[in-house]
């Protein structure tokens, strides 16, 4: 009697937690790509070099290179949809898109809305380009003073809150830079790895990025916030966890001529394989 | 010999007590005209293309070039990017504007005549619509189809995907609609009411009268407004590029930002732009006010 009681009580509680998680996991997105077999990814096409258009109108990029890699591990079909920083969250919460890798920091609110992996592939910081002449030293030089950023970043509110610049954000960098030529804004506020690239091609020799890097902060490619504990966010952590340790990104990085970060590296030798040679 | 009285006009200033008709102050007494833009845009010169291209060609001269990055190279860029930019994205524009104007007449069309029904609830309904639509902005309109709208709708297990850019087809139609509603309502109106005597008192119906003759001859005075609002819908489709759809100017930015974002490119694309689609909508403005002064009512 015992035992029967026993067994029932251990297949109750197997039952539960059997249900409890196949509740918590439906799998939805993760099904759906693999029943019409293509994924469908959210990219950038106006980030330069992690996500734009060639010539002939396809997307490139670093993180399209990560995409198709994604596709072909899944055996699936890819398909690239352009995503803005504004709408990019939206496009997954609706399912618009199955997953992004768009340059997105990895922020404490962005995390409540979309399912962010771990661990995070790149990394960047804030910091500003300003004329030489202006000789600003710190952030704070910036109090009260027009400053140009780009729509949709999230550090446009954290210069404006903590060193009380007026931020004057754009569209475009296009625009935002020509209004920092034009003296509408004493600084542009962006990605330093960016400004640092647009420094060493020449076309800025008046200029300079003045500052100390801050908020440095990683950035994370998500899956749909339900399925960021079950198969699509492991599967993608996976994903993330060989691309440092087989360098594949470092390797990115350099095909796509971005400045080499130490993130990367240091990434690189923490998963590194402590049997390889 | 008493003094000559100097006669007013001749001999002294002009001056009268008499009561006088003033000349016809045109700032005032006028309907507001809605060929403005279409008649402003029809008055330039059909040179203005090549006035353009002499701005953007002497825009170094004023901005002087301040990098390696020449302004030629900025051109050379804009040469490589133009056929994407006008086959997968000017295209859009145009397509856009092809099928909103098609939703936008055939609805409008509907409820224009809704709008002179004889049933008071369907009058007023069609009047509340079409003065809903007519006086929103267009922007809000369109913010509100893209995000109200699925992307996806399933229809008995068939997955049907709406891209964007039909949804900002949907978006400019509502206005369209509601503007198209107001010139077939005004062109039904503006058949003198004999007509509509003339064939009551031939025993037509109210439908007959309406489709044989009343309508018939509103076809005609309804094409110079159709075709403005044409125009001035082609002119809004960039509206689209705010809300990330796929076109001209949305695809222009990011040609920009594969070539660097330099600043030197701005003019030339967006200069590239004015000028296709000031190529494009001319032809339609000069059509549109030519057939306006053909079609007028001469009083």
């Amino acid at each position: 009697m015992q035992k029967v009681l026993s067994a029932a009580i251990l297949s109750a509680i197997t039952l539960t937690s059997v249900s409890a998680y196949s509740a918590q996991c439906t799998n939805e997105t993760w099904n759906r790509v693999m029943e019409r077999g293509k994924v469908v990814v959210g990219v950038k096409a106006d980030y330069k070099p992690w996500g734009y258009r060639n010539e002939s109108g396809e997307l490139v990029g670093m993180e399209i290179d990560m995409a198709k890699d994604v596709a072909a591990t899944m055996g699936v079909e890819l398909e690239l949809v352009p995503v803005q920083s504004s709408n990019r969250m939206q496009f997954l919460e609706q399912g618009k898109i199955d997953m992004m890798i768009a340059t997105m920091s990895d922020r404490k609110d962005r995390r409540e809305i979309v399912g962010i992996v771990q661990p995070n592939y790149y990394t960047s910081g804030t910091n500003v380009m300003a004329p030489k002449a202006l000789a600003l030293k710190e952030w704070t030089d910036l109090s009260g003073k027009p400053v140009c950023g780009k729509q949709g970043a999230f550090y446009n509110k954290i210069v404006e809150e903590r060193y009380d610049a007026d931020i004057v954000a754009f569209t475009g960098n296009a625009e935002a830079k020509q209004a920092l030529r034009d003296k509408k804004c004493i600084a542009w506020v962006y990605d330093d790895s960016s400004i640092m690239a647009d420094l060493a091609s020449g076309n800025w020799d008046d200029f300079e990025m003045p500052m100390q890097t801050e908020d440095d902060n990683p950035w994370g490619l998500a899956v749909p916030k339900d399925e960021l504990n079950c198969v699509f966010g492991k599967f993608m952590s996976g994903m993330q966890y060989n691309w440092h340790q087989s360098g594949a990104l470092i390797e990115l990085e350099k095909k796509w001529g971005i400045q080499a970060t130490s993130y990367l590296e240091k990434q690189n030798q923490r998963f590194g394989d402590w049997l390889a040679e | 010999m008493s003094a000559r009285r100097p006669i007013p006009g001749l001999g002294a200033a002009p001056s009268t007590d008499l009561p006088v008709l003033l000349p016809f102050d045109r700032g005032k007494g006028r309907t507001p005209d809605i060929y403005l833009a279409t008649r402003w845009l029809a008055s330039l010169p059909p040179w203005t293309p090549l006035l353009i291209l002499a701005v953007m060609l002497a825009w170094p001269l004023v901005a002087h070039a301040q990098g390696r990055y020449a302004y030629s190279d900025a051109f050379d860029a804009l040469f490589r990017w133009m056929p994407f930019l006008v086959f997968e994205g000017f295209f859009f524009n145009i397509l856009i504007s092809f099928l909103a104007m098609a939703i936008g007449t055939v609805a409008g069309a509907a409820l224009g005549l809704a709008q002179i029904s004889l049933n008071p609830m369907l009058r007023r309904a069609a009047w509340f619509i079409t003065q809903l639509f007519r006086n929103s902005p267009w922007l809000v309109l369109l913010f509100i189809v893209l995000l109200a709208f699925p992307f996806e709708i399933v229809i008995g297990g068939v997955i049907i995907p709406i891209p964007d850019w039909m949804k900002a087809v949907f978006g400019l139609s509502l206005p369209i609609m509601a503007n198209i509603s107001e010139v077939v309502r005004g062109a039904v109106q503006s058949v003198p009411t004999a007509q509509w005597e003339a064939s009551e008192s031939l025993a037509f119906t109210r439908r007959q009268t309406m489709w044989q003759i009343i309508l018939p001859q509103c076809f005609k005075r309804m094409i110079p407004p159709w075709m403005n609002w044409y125009a001035i819908l082609t002119m809004a489709t960039p509206l689209c590029s705010l809300l990330g759809v796929e076109e001209l100017i949305t695809l222009s930015r990011q040609a920009m930002e594969g070539e660097d974002n330099h600043p030197e490119l701005l003019v030339p694309f967006f200069g590239f732009a004015l000028v296709i689609f000031f190529m494009y909508c001319y032809p339609i403005a000069r059509a549109t006010i030519w057939l306006e002064r053909k079609y007028s009512v001469k009083l």
